[in-house]
């Protein structure tokens, strides 16, 4: 059976085929448009699906889409009720788009794809929740969606068996931890739905000193459910998130490019601690309910890796499952396999143990990319030799592109889609960040390192091979690897095992014998607001565009100044 | 040849850019007339029998909603 699962016109569109319960094929449509964070129809999302699965599309048996557009349409209309007239611009600034496109879901989807089966529609947090129990390694888990907002839902727990998901409870509309999160963003001057991360790691520059007044906002419960005082906001009628009395309350909203001041950073980490002990509140009771020791979550807070590295010393939760692609962009996944498993009642078949399900290349067909824009490279015969060389390129503190099989599903590039540096070199976050990556500088690089050794470095809990989660960098090595340990001591690592990827663990183990160290700065293979590097052809624009040295792509070395800077200069050159 | 393929293309891409800033006017007198009168005169109603659209009040013992019951196939092939 055939399921392609659809997410779109919201935030991160994308598409995921299974096949007998299978993921075959995903990917976000960004990565084909080079949009960041698309939102359109992911036409080429689900055409690239459609071939790596090897169907037509009257192959396909069902279409899951990943929510139900008349219960949102239905969250929208009762906020302009509500808030009438304070709503006009909101109202005309948004109708178009839903007249357009998001209440014409089912004929747009068939006009696109000359579809004719059967279209379903899986609730928003269904989807999430279905993203990650369904695909987690646990029979039984606890489950914990928490995003800004789907239908009405914008945070929801339950519990998984088998193939079932039962959803519990919820907190609704306008009452997110997520719109929080993202209000807080909007203030401190950076983008919403975008930024998040920023004020995540900006938080660990500041001082938990304004906790108080985010009491005063925000109303948790004992058990865990929550409420916004909804004075401090206006999101629910404006197209602004905080309202003037949020900015009265902690002074003058940051101007984007502004200059970032200890408030701010201070209103961040206490931002982080009030949502961290909301989600521990949360979790301790659903703990509580379901008497399981295992947790799978998804949704965009689900992204939160700082909070991530804490839920096991603040919870009696004993394992967790979260979604790499907890976004929306996850969705489509989550809708497919709960059609599949919990809808049909089909026995799950798949576990995700690693992400790389977008599109691949082989090596003749990027010898005849290199060799059709005579790119000069050098051929390795040898996949050893050229791994021992990379390592030791990164050694002399050269920046490295890795691009080796299928794109990575998800937000993170976890070894195919990556750029590698030395994270032995103090000097390096800045060097990656001024030759590449044109980062704020109070943004950490993560470290990448071997499943064997991941102890003797982080004070880490859990293997972590999705880089999901934070966890302090052990007193002791912090001096060893500084381009990868934030200002607190911390690093969002990824683990990595040789089964799960041999070529990436063998750089690191060349580099090993180079330096000690079983560790690399691993960042993904993008300019700054760019997305992720899809095709070769994408990936040496990129490489050319920015102080990228050399790039190991597949059996190839690529080296920079061996070819003309003239020719692919930029994207927007071209 | 030339100078009058380029006229009508640039004619051509006018039209549409002021076919799109009618079509950008007609939505909104439209979608003003739904707002005021539609939502506003619900809203009005609604007010006067306390109806609520949010959930805003704080102070209950539990913010939590219970999820409503089982759904079947045939529910989810509806959009709502
Ligand atoms: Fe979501």
């Amino acid at each position: 059976m055939n399921i392609l699962g659809i997410s779109c016109f919201y935030h991160d569109s994308a598409a995921c085929l299974i096949k007998d319960g299978k993921i075959v094929a995903g990917s976000e449509e960004e990565r084909f448009s080079r949009k960041k964070h698309d939102t359109g129809f992911p036409f080429n999302a689900i055409k690239y699906c459609l071939k790596e699965g090897e169907i037509d599309v009257d192959e396909i048996d069902y279409i899951a889409f990943y929510e139900k557009p008349l219960l949102k349409f239905e969250r929208i209309l009762s906020s302009h009720l509500e808030t009438f007239p304070k709503s006009f611009r909101a109202f005309v600034g948004s109708m178009p788009s839903w007249l357009n496109e998001k209440l014409r879901v089912p004929s747009i989807i068939r006009k696109k794809l000359k579809y004719k089966g059967e279209i379903i529609f899986v609730e928003h947090h269904e989807a999430h929740a279905g993203s990650t129990f369904l695909v987690s390694p646990f029979n039984e888990a606890a489950i914990l969606t928490i995003d800004g907002v789907g239908e009405w839902t914008t945070t929801s727990t339950g519990f998984g068996k088998g193939n079932d998901i039962s959803i519990k409870k919820e907190i609704h509309f306008p009452h997110s931890l997520g719109l929080l999160y993202s209000t807080v963003t909007a203030y401190l001057g950076f983008r919403v739905n975008n930024d998040e991360y920023k004020v995540m790691g900006l938080a660990s520059y500041g001082e938990p000193k304004y906790v108080k007044n985010f009491r005063k906002i925000i109303d948790v419960k004992k058990d865990g459910s929550f409420r916004l005082n909804m004075d401090y906001f206006v999101y629910h009628h404006k197209m602004r998130m905080p309202s003037e009395k949020f900015v009265k309350e902690f002074g003058p909203m940051r101007k984007k490019g502004g200059e970032i001041t200890q408030r701010h950073k201070d209103i961040a980490a206490s931002l982080q601690r009030i949502v961290e002990e909301t989600i521990f509140q949360i979790l301790r009771n659903l703990h509580k309910e379901t008497k399981c020791d295992n947790l799978c979550m998804a949704g965009g807070v689900a992204l939160n890796s700082v909070s991530n590295g804490k839920i096991l010393d603040n919870t009696p939760f004993k394992n967790v499952f979260i979604q790499p692609a907890s976004s929306d962009a996850g969705g489509s996944l989550g809708a497919a396999m709960y059609l599949y498993n919990s809808i049909l009642g089909n026995k799950r078949e798949y576990i995700m143990e690693d992400i790389y399900l977008g599109p691949g290349f082989n090596t003749d067909e990027i010898r005849s990319f290199l060799k059709g824009n005579n790119i000069k490279f050098k051929e390795f015969k040898d996949d050893n030799k050229l791994l021992k060389k990379a390592a030791d390129l990164i050694h002399k503190n050269n920046i490295v592109g890795f691009y080796q099989g299928r794109m990575e599903w998800g937000p993170r590039a976890l070894g195919n889609r990556s750029i590698l540096a030395n994270p032995c070199n103090p000097e390096m976050k800045d060097v990656v960040n001024k030759r590449v990556k044109h980062r704020e500088p109070f943004r950490p690089f993560a470290p990448v390192v071997t499943y064997e050794d991941y102890m003797d470095y982080f004070e880490a809990k859990t293997q972590v091979p999705f880089m999901l989660f934070v966890y302090p960098v052990r007193k002791n090595k912090r001096k060893l690897i500084p381009a990868v340990t934030h200002v607190d001591g911390t690093g969002r690592l990824q683990t990595i095992r040789k089964d799960w990827n041999p070529r990436y663990y063998q750089i690191i183990k060349e580099f090993e014998k180079l330096s000690g160290v079983p560790v690399l700065l691993n960042t993904s293979f993008n300019i700054r607001g760019e997305p992720i590097v899809c095709t070769p052809e994408d990936a040496y624009r990129c490489m050319m565009g920015t102080g990228i040295d050399y790039m190991v792509i597949d059996r190839f070395l690529v080296a920079r100044e061996d070819n003309p800077k003239d020719k692919w200069t930029s994207w927007e050159g071209n | 040849m030339e100078k009058i393929k380029s006229f009508l293309k640039g004619f051509g891409k006018g039209f549409k850019k002021f076919g799109e800033g009618v079509s950008n006017v007609v939505n909104f007198v439209l979608l003003t007339f739904v707002y005021f009168i539609g939502i506003g005169i619900t809203s009005l109603f609604a007010k006067i029998f306390g109806k609520k659209f949010l959930d805003m009040k704080e102070g209950e013992k539990s913010y939590w909603k219970n999820k409503e019951g089982e759904k079947e196939l045939k529910d989810y092939k509806k959009m709502f």
